[in-house]
């Protein structure tokens, strides 16, 4: 009886799932990539960066046909950990600029998500609800989370470009 | 329960405690920096919930720490993104009234009572460090009772004797503020623990956030002479001592509207069924029925397959042999959950108003049929 109840108790404590330190080599290589003045992870990504826009809280926004497509960045990622849950809106939800709309989880910690943008959403990514851990592996690409109408474009003015994001990131570490 | 508590928090108010006549003349107290060590008064968890939200919604946190030491009567608190139904036994609880919480921080479900003492670490979002408020309670251990070997994990436990859970973390950040909150089991109900924290029905299948079981310990079955108010006082000084603080711990009342403008909607909030039961990962349930053929007492096999968004019934389909049950009765059946609360209740209520429209023989086996769905969701 004290075993089962002790096993029992198993979950009483906060205790999430996924073992929760990065790859060492993911983190490291990211580091010394974004140390470099480069945070693109990935060649294939090097073009779409351009175009990014990031927010201070780390999430980036791409305009991508009229709508605005919203992840987090390289740095945002490493910063949480693995991802193990993905909280996102309902297609449909209004969203006005710097408001909270949903989650990342990992390592027991909940980071709330800031719109970019003011606008409505239009898709979320399904895939996350399977492998969230897609925000660690491609953030500026399939770890992308939810897509928006943009409803206010001169938003997108005071957001800061790459260049910006990266001293903004080199200020930080100051 | 509730006499008892007050009375002692009383008799340390007469000590060194000080009453907190309105708390933003405390957080003017440490304006220029520093920070506080508050105590809530209340046992109520939703209410010390909300305090806590309100805390890191109006709270200054850029130059100060905040450290608050909360308990709860019995209750059972689920990590933001986690399934009620898969991690704990709502049947038991309902039985035993104890409620479910839902937090806004991330990790695992516990069980919270009088025996176990909630630390919450308020801080700037840039001064984040879980290890280092972790390290408060690991050092007061080892001062108050150096015999007892505790270590903070990797994944932010504490263990006892390198095995034994005795505290577990969760966090929450914001955009410029965070908390840190942790369990530390002093003499909590073991066998309450365990009773409450089993699924309430199986066959659901979903990505929620999942709890991670391990052994756990109460302090005080390994330090017989630790009592609750000796921890606290222990806590209290490790934590002034790590952030250079110097003042005396208030008391705060989280029910007080005055002192804490706001705090009854945000507790109101987190006492809704669509927060803690709404708020749930989708999921899909699958699962046998138990049917009798009332003539033959034969088993019939049949099968519920339900998917649940927002807590709701989205879809439903029932699979029941037709040479028992016409299929007009089971789309019937099916019908009527569209759209419910995935909740016994709610769903025996629509089954009961099925039940009006059909008498005889078929009744009773549509009868049988909808005890079969409301007991699949515990």
């Amino acid at each position: 009886m004290a075993m089962r109840a002790a096993l029992r108790c198993l979950s009483a404590n906060f205790s999430p799932r996924l073992p929760q330190l990065s790859p060492a080599a993911r983190s490291s290589a990211a580091r010394l990539l974004w140390r470099s003045g480069s945070p693109r992870t990935l060649s294939s990504t090097s073009a779409l960066s351009a175009a990014l826009k990031f927010t201070d809280k780390h999430e980036w926004v791409r305009v991508d046909g009229g709508v605005g497509v919203v992840g987090i960045s390289s740095y945002a990622q490493e910063a949480l950990g693995d991802v193990v849950y993905c909280g996102l809106p309902e297609v449909g939800q209004r969203l006005e600029q710097m408001e909270e709309f949903g989650a990342l989880e990992s390592v027991k910690a909940a980071s709330e998500l800031y719109s970019p943008l003011t606008g409505e959403v239009t898709e979320i990514n399904t895939e996350l609800a399977e492998n969230p851990g897609l925000v660690n592996k491609d953030c500026y690409a399939e770890g992308w989370l939810i897509k928006m109408t943009i409803e206010k474009p001169e938003e997108l003015d005071s957001l800061m470009d790459q260049a910006a994001y990266d001293s903004f990131l080199k200020s930080l570490e100051e | 329960m509730m006499s008892q508590l007050r009375r002692s928090f009383l008799t340390l108010l007469s000590g060194r405690w000080r009453p907190a006549s309105t708390c933003s003349q405390l957080f003017q107290d440490c304006d220029g920096g520093g920070g506080l060590v508050l105590h809530s008064q209340c046992t109520d968890v939703y209410q010390n919930l909300a305090l806590e939200d309100w805390i890191d919604a109006n709270v200054d946190l850029q130059r100060r720490h905040v450290l608050l030491l909360w308990r709860n009567q019995p209750a059972v608190v689920i990590g933001r993104h986690q399934n009620p139904w898969t991690e704990c036994n709502l049947p038991v609880m309902r039985t035993a009234g104890i409620p479910l919480a839902r937090r806004r921080s991330g990790g695992g479900t516990v069980y919270h009572d009088l025996g176990n003492l909630n630390l919450t670490f308020f801080a700037s979002k840039k001064a984040y460090d879980r290890q280092r408020n972790l390290k408060v309670v690991t050092d007061a251990l080892r001062r108050l009772r150096p015999q007892l070997d505790v270590q903070a994990t990797d994944r932010f436990d504490i263990l006892l004797n390198g095995r034994y859970k005795i505290s577990g973390t969760a966090s929450r950040l914001c955009r410029a503020t965070s908390y840190h909150h942790c369990t530390l089991l002093h003499s909590a109900d073991r066998s309450a623990l365990s009773s409450v924290l089993s699924p309430s029905c199986p066959g659901i299948l979903s990505n929620a956030t999942p709890s991670v079981p391990s052994p756990v310990a109460n302090l005080r079955d390994h330090a017989p002479s630790l009592r609750l108010e000796e921890l606290m006082d222990g806590l209290e000084q490790q934590y002034n001592a790590e952030f250079g603080l110097g003042a005396p711990p208030a008391l705060v009342d989280p029910t007080d509207e005055s002192a804490f403008p706001g705090i009854s909607s945000m507790a109101a909030e987190l006492r809704r069924w669509d927060w803690t039961f709404g708020r749930t990962p989708k999921f899909s349930l699958d699962a046998e029925l138990r049917l009798l053929d009332e003539q033959t007492g034969a088993r019939r096999p049949a099968r519920l397959r339900l998917e649940v968004r927002g807590g709701r019934m989205d879809s439903c389909r029932l699979d029941v042999p037709a040479d028992w049950l016409p299929e007009r009765l089971s789309l019937a059946l099916s019908d009527v959950l569209l759209g419910e609360r995935f909740c016994p209740f709610r769903a025996a209520a629509a089954v009961c108003t099925l039940l009006r429209s059909e008498s005889g023989a078929l009744h009773a086996r549509l009868r049988n049929l909808g005890d079969a769905v409301v007991s699949a969701m515990g």
